[in-house]
């Protein structure tokens, strides 16, 4: 993935074949299936919360219903549809780039990413408001409102699993934001060349599957 | 130079994959109305279904997202492979644990928790903490570790 | 598809002799310090890691002589309680995590990997350089924490210890944390090559067992590692603020910490044996000449044990409080590994029956690895028996039985596979007579120092204490003796290694007459591993006799 990086320079939009590869069939191939391969070591990271989440949700069923509704759905829904839509626009933008339309390129990042901001703001007031009443993890929790055992644990899980999620919305953004830079200044992507903006987006969609799957399992069980 | 067969299969799946810029706004209408669905039945809190229909929805919605906006319906062989290992994986990864839990001896579960006949530990005794493991909001009290005894 | 009569492998297109002068061998390619430090060739970076994994080896072994010192009298012989279990801890985080899963796939799969599939490189490069550098910032601050406060919860870091002892637990999880990322991208690497750039007429069947090895001992790197990876944090979340994800006073459950702990950790040993079976594999058929036994049933066997490795986890768990169904659920689960490895230890030995042995040091390391392997798996299979792990849990039954899979398959491999590459790597040729007396050595040491072990386990030494009552005295003398002897044995093979790779007569391009695909290539290899057009390998990989006229070929 990193070979295509150079491009030949001037006019032609061909991306470099690097070296060791037998052509530039194979090299895109390469970085695609390395993409996938990655995607799935962070798909068994994000499963590793899930069995948390999934162990004491069977452990504590009555605490987990209680404790997801004092979570605020609307902005959960909220951050539901920012998220799809800028999958949306994060796939039109490899749509873009094979064209070679590279102007649309940029501007469909540029959307993505004014909604990843989007995304994380509205977490961060759901994150305040949090803080404010006491739901928090384990020890810190403090909310008078819901006393059951497990309601702290319920916490620890979503703020694990919210954070990390979000940690991977600003890798997601910093991947995608380069594609941004390179569209605008080196306008060059096209049929040959658009791995770059199509692992990018392949990473950006990953991060919108596990909000897929954590948003029903937080808000609405 | 011959190469692998595998790349040049890839090579033409991502060939005929060029499609117009409509499909993925199909997608992102169906993705909506699902969302929709989801919020709505997750708001009238089906009992014992609720959590099959919202995961559900969930898959399905996933699933659009990876066949569509992943273009995994275009990239087949190891790419499709690779994917299905890790779902398979996470599943058997969930379920073992839980089949663990659920035939557990009553007495090694969590207190508190529904495969136990004990009362939650109440570590609030020393007043230091509120019940089920929560801190109570008492000034100077937050940062302080008061789980087992620090050495 | 005759069988080549001549000294080159078969299928190879020969390079020609006269351009030898302008493809220097990857060693002498570019000289400075930034050209080793920087190079993206594969092969350089996989004697890198070599350097570094032979290092982090010597600090474990040091860390394990000190254990056997501190055994060897019932009282405290030279250190304190709180020494030694920061000892046997760091012993074992720095042999698993720094040595034992870098050790065959990062030096050897690195190296050979791309030769024995008739590419220039890795598929990428520059991550492969990237992962080398992960790993070593992972190892030193994982060895800074361990400076600075040491780490007491055995290499384990069960809870909810690891989540309220003083030691530096963070800094220590943080580094094998770090550490795990170039496991992976390790692992994505060569999966990707297995894919993409294997050379013309290598088809999946073609692939020299190695490369089915390290291909099997990939996809776990890649499926393990990043739930350990999430581990490693929220333990560490744990240990900072205190959240209780598996602390039971809130609700935790300890026992889903050691789920999660062994889903990574049990396939581990897989990630660390498998690459020693597929060595194994290609030194029997280079030194029994004779083509592999059941091909496709060992390659096929690699994948068994790669995928049914991963669900045999629960069985480190059969005293922790897990349900009597689990247990036996992974009791059954774990025998099933026993018998992907019994087909392969068959087919090592029918690769033997009838061929014409050349009893080199590798193959001493083989006799070894089969002995340790055989004994080691056999007491594994007892140890998966519910009703007598009880027994033996945590006692050094359970040391012994690890240590015979751990150190004597993966050592052995790792010895076999740098005596058999060492020509390949350096083009020079060691001393033989040393060689088999430091083997000898070795397996008797490792014998030494373990057997008396099992017994001590077996009559009722629990592991991790620093004394013991004084009937238990012979048998650690005996241990820490055999111990001696393994020392002694490395430092043997340290100092003839040296003295051949700065001495040592030219070995020629393929010592060992191998039909391996990696000797192909020149030894020591140019830069970018092939001379002219790339080779095409129209034969099998381990292609000695036609089967189809049965003779046994002369030995070497």
């Amino acid at each position: 993935m990193q070979s295509s990086s150079h491009a030949a320079g001037g006019t032609l939009p061909v991306p470099r074949l690097a070296g060791h590869f037998a052509s530039l069939e194979v090299q895109n191939h390469a970085a695609r299936l390395g993409m996938w391969l990655f995607l799935a070591t962070e798909i068994l990271l994000f499963a590793g919360l899930f069995i948390c989440y999934g162990v004491y949700r069977f452990l504590f069923p009555e605490a987990w219903a209680a404790a997801s509704r004092s979570l605020d759905l609307t902005m959960g829904t909220i951050n539901t549809v920012v998220l799809i839509t800028s999958s949306l626009t994060a796939a039109l933008a490899v749509h873009y780039a094979k064209e070679g339309k590279n102007k649309m390129v940029a501007v469909q990042i540029a959307l993505t990413l004014v909604m990843a901001i989007g995304f994380l703001v509205i977490k961060y007031f759901e994150y305040h408001h949090k803080f404010e009443i006491g739901t928090l993890p384990g020890r810190f929790y403090s909310y008078e409102g819901i006393q059951l055992p497990g309601v702290p644990m319920y916490f620890t899980v979503y703020f694990c699993s919210t954070a990390l999620h979000g940690l991977h919305v600003v890798i997601g953004m910093v991947v995608l934001a380069f594609s941004m830079v390179r569209a605008l200044k080196k306008a060059d992507f096209g049929p040959n060349n658009y791995t770059m903006v199509e692992l990018g987006s392949m990473y950006w969609h990953l991060v919108d599957l596990v909000w897929i799957f954590l948003f029903p399992m937080l808000y609405l069980v | 130079m011959a190469i692998a067969n595998e790349s040049r299969q890839e090579e033409q799946n991502m060939r005929e994959e060029h499609h117009g810029a409509g499909r993925y706004w199909l997608i992102w209408v169906l993705l909506l109305v699902l969302t929709a669905v989801t919020v709505v039945t997750g708001r009238i809190h089906i009992p014992t279904w609720g959590l099959v229909l919202a995961l559900v929805v969930a898959t399905t919605k996933g699933t659009l997202v990876l066949l569509y906006f992943m273009h995994l319906i275009d990239h087949r062989g190891a790419n499709r492979l690779v994917f299905a290992v890790s779902i398979l994986f996470v599943v058997l990864m969930l379920a073992i644990p839980l089949v663990d839990l659920g035939t557990r001896y009553r007495g090694a579960t969590p207190p508190g928790s529904t495969m136990s006949d004990m009362q939650a530990i109440d570590i609030g005794a020393d007043a230091q903490e509120g019940r089920y493991g929560g801190g109570l909001r008492k000034e100077g009290k937050m940062g302080e570790e008061s789980g087992a005894p620090r050495q | 598809m005759t069988p080549s009569s001549s000294i080159a492998a078969p299928g190879a297109t020969p390079a020609p002799e006269e351009h030898h002068d302008h493809h220097p061998s990857y060693l002498v390619d570019g000289t400075t310090i930034k050209s080793w430090l920087l190079t993206v060739d594969h092969k350089r970076i996989g004697l890198m890691f070599l350097f570094w994994v032979l290092l982090f080896f010597l600090v474990g072994g040091i860390f394990a002589l000190l254990i056997r010192v501190e055994l060897l009298t019932p009282g405290p012989t030279i250190m304190d309680a709180m020494t030694y279990n920061r000892t046997f801890t760091l012993h074992g985080l720095v042999m698993i995590f720094l040595f034992m899963i870098p050790a065959i796939p990062a030096v050897f799969g690195n190296f050979l990997l791309p030769l024995m599939l008739g590419a220039k490189d890795v598929a990428f490069p520059r991550l492969n350089l990237l992962s080398l550098y992960i790993y070593l910032g992972g190892a030193f601050i994982a060895l800074w924490g361990m400076l600075n406060g040491g780490l007491d919860t055995g290499w384990t870091f069960y809870t909810p210890y690891s989540a309220h002892t003083t030691t530096t637990v963070a800094p220590v999880l943080f580094g094998a944390f770090i550490i795990g990322f170039s496991s992976i991208v390790t692992g994505i690497n060569f999966i990707v090559t297995c894919h993409t750039m294997r050379a013309p007429g290598i088809t999946w069947f073609k692939m020299p067992l190695f490369v089915w090895a390290i291909y099997a001992t990939s996809c776990i790197q890649v499926l393990a590692t990043p739930v350990i990876g999430l581990l490693l944090c929220l333990v560490t979340v744990e240990n900072l603020f205190g959240f209780g994800m598996f602390d039971p006073a809130r609700g935790g459950d300890p026992v889903l910490f050691q789920h999660l702990f062994w889903f990574y950790s049990h396939p581990a040993v897989y990630i660390m044996v498998l690459p020693a079976f597929g060595v194994m594999s290609e030194v029997v058929a280079t030194y029994s000449r004779k083509n592999i036994f059941g091909y496709r049933a060992v390659a096929y066997s690699s994948l068994g044990i790669a995928f049914v490795g991963f669900f045999a986890w629960g069985h480190h768990m059969f005293v922790s409080g897990q349900s009597t169904f689990a247990g036996g659920l992974f009791g059954v689960l774990t025998m099933l590994v026993g018998v992907f490895t019994a087909i392969k230890v068959f087919n090592w030995v029918g690769t033997v029956y009838k061929g014409a042995v050349d009893f080199k040091t590798p193959f001493a390391y083989f006799c070894g690895f089969l002995f340790f392997t055989v004994f080691g798996g056999m007491t594994g299979i007892a140890l998966g028996t519910v009703s007598l792990d009880v027994p033996w849990h945590d006692t050094y039954f359970v040391v012994a039985h690890f240590h015979f899979i751990m150190v004597g398959a993966t050592i052995m491999a790792f010895l076999a596979a740098l005596h058999y590459w060492f020509p390949k790597m350096f083009g020079r040729t060691y001393h033989e007579g040393w060689g088999l007396v430091s083997a000898a050595l070795i397996i008797l040491g490792f014998n030494a120092t373990f057997i008396p072990q099992f017994l001590l386990g077996n009559n009722g030494m629990p592991r991790r204490y620093y004394e013991y009552p004084e009937r238990f005295q012979a048998l650690n003398v005996a241990s820490t003796a055999g111990a001696s002897l393994l020392a002694f044995g490395f430092i043997i093979i340290a100092m003839y290694l040296t003295y051949a790779l700065v001495y040592g007569k030219a070995s020629g391009k393929n010592p060992w007459r191998s039909k391996g695909y990696e000797w192909v290539s020149e030894s020591p290899p140019p830069t970018h591993n092939f001379v002219g057009p790339q080779p095409v390998f129209p034969e099998e990989p381990h292609f000695y006799v036609d089967p189809k006229k049965a003779e046994v070929p002369d030995a070497v």
